[in-house]
């Protein structure tokens, strides 16, 4: 059986993708509130799914605030859902 | 959450976790159309107040205070809002894209009037009265249907059979009285833009 992409089989990349593949685009502040992280795990882990080219990380400005936002790519949409059709062979669905 | 190994179990509790997490969308803000309302019904008011006044037609120019104001405006206000929501989802990529196309075919049809008025000296003026009486309801209905927004769709839908009344008006020539004609259209506005505006922002404050 096909091993389970070690990036996506990780607890919180897996919920910044599964997110990221359910919208356009998410914020910092959002991902880190629906994955109930600490502001430095979820970047360090933004950062691994940036450098696989899974997702891209924008910063920005909204008046004086910074404003980092998310999206997948066309790569980390591949990669997801190829995790999940191997997902389902491991869980027989 | 942390960075973990999980089980096969746990990824899929985590993906359905993250999907309902997620989808559970809605208008957060209803300044925007507030703001395109209140901005409808003032300058119905100060055309109707000043031609009724001075009896000059040169007053009616003031309507494009509305895509003046309105287009500089919203785009602003939007930024605003989804930078405070922190998503954007689907549905509001659809729902921007309706608005925008509406908001486009006024430009377009606001030039063919400009050319037949001043090209070939026929006065158009009464399709921008029905045109935004017709897409706008439509976008709003649409709007309501994706976001699950009674109100838009309630307000939309007595907008759409206002905007079919004054289309029956113009095709059957029945003259656009001030008296009766700018407080109908300043109502469909109200019922359009204004309540669903405070209901929007009343459900928001709930949540």
């Amino acid at each position: 059986m096909k091993e389970l992409n070690p990036l996506l089989h990780s607890q919180l990349r897996l919920a910044v993708m599964s997110i990221l593949m359910n919208v356009e685009e998410a914020d910092f502040v959002y991902l880190k509130q629906k994955t109930d992280s600490t502001a430095g795990n979820l970047s360090v882990q933004l950062d691994k799914l940036s450098s696989a080219g899974y997702i891209t990380v924008e910063k920005g400005f909204v008046g004086k605030k910074t404003r980092t936002v998310c999206r997948v790519t066309e790569q980390g949409k591949q990669a997801f859902e190829e995790y999940v059709d191997t997902l389902k062979q491991y869980i027989q669905l | 959450m942390k960075e973990k190994k999980i089980s096969e179990r746990e990824s899929l509790e985590i993906i359905t976790e993250m999907i309902s997490r997620t989808k559970d969308r809605y208008i957060s803000d209803g300044n925007i159309m507030l703001m395109w309302g209140y901005l409808v019904v003032a300058v119905t008011l100060a055309v109707w107040i000043l031609i009724a006044n001075t009896h000059n037609g040169v007053w009616n120019w003031l309507w494009f205070l509305i895509p003046i104001v309105g287009c500089t405006v919203s785009p602003f206000m939007a930024r605003k809002n989804q930078a405070k929501s922190g998503v954007k989802s689907y549905s509001d990529k659809i729902t921007s894209a309706i608005w925008t196309i509406a908001s486009l075919s006024m430009v377009v049809l606001t030039l063919f009037c400009l050319v037949f008025r001043f090209v070939y000296e026929i006065d158009s003026w009464r399709a921008m009265i029905a045109y935004p009486f017709l897409i706008v309801p439509f976008a709003e209905i649409v709007q309501g249907i994706i976001v699950k927004e009674k109100s838009l769709i309630v307000g939309g839908v007595i907008g759409l059979l206002m905007g079919m009344f004054t289309l029956c008006c113009i095709a059957g020539n029945v003259a656009l009285v001030a008296n009766w004609f700018m407080p109908l259209f300043i109502a469909a506005f109200v019922v359009m833009m204004i309540i669903p505006g405070y209901i929007i922002n009343s459900k928001a404050k709930r949540k």
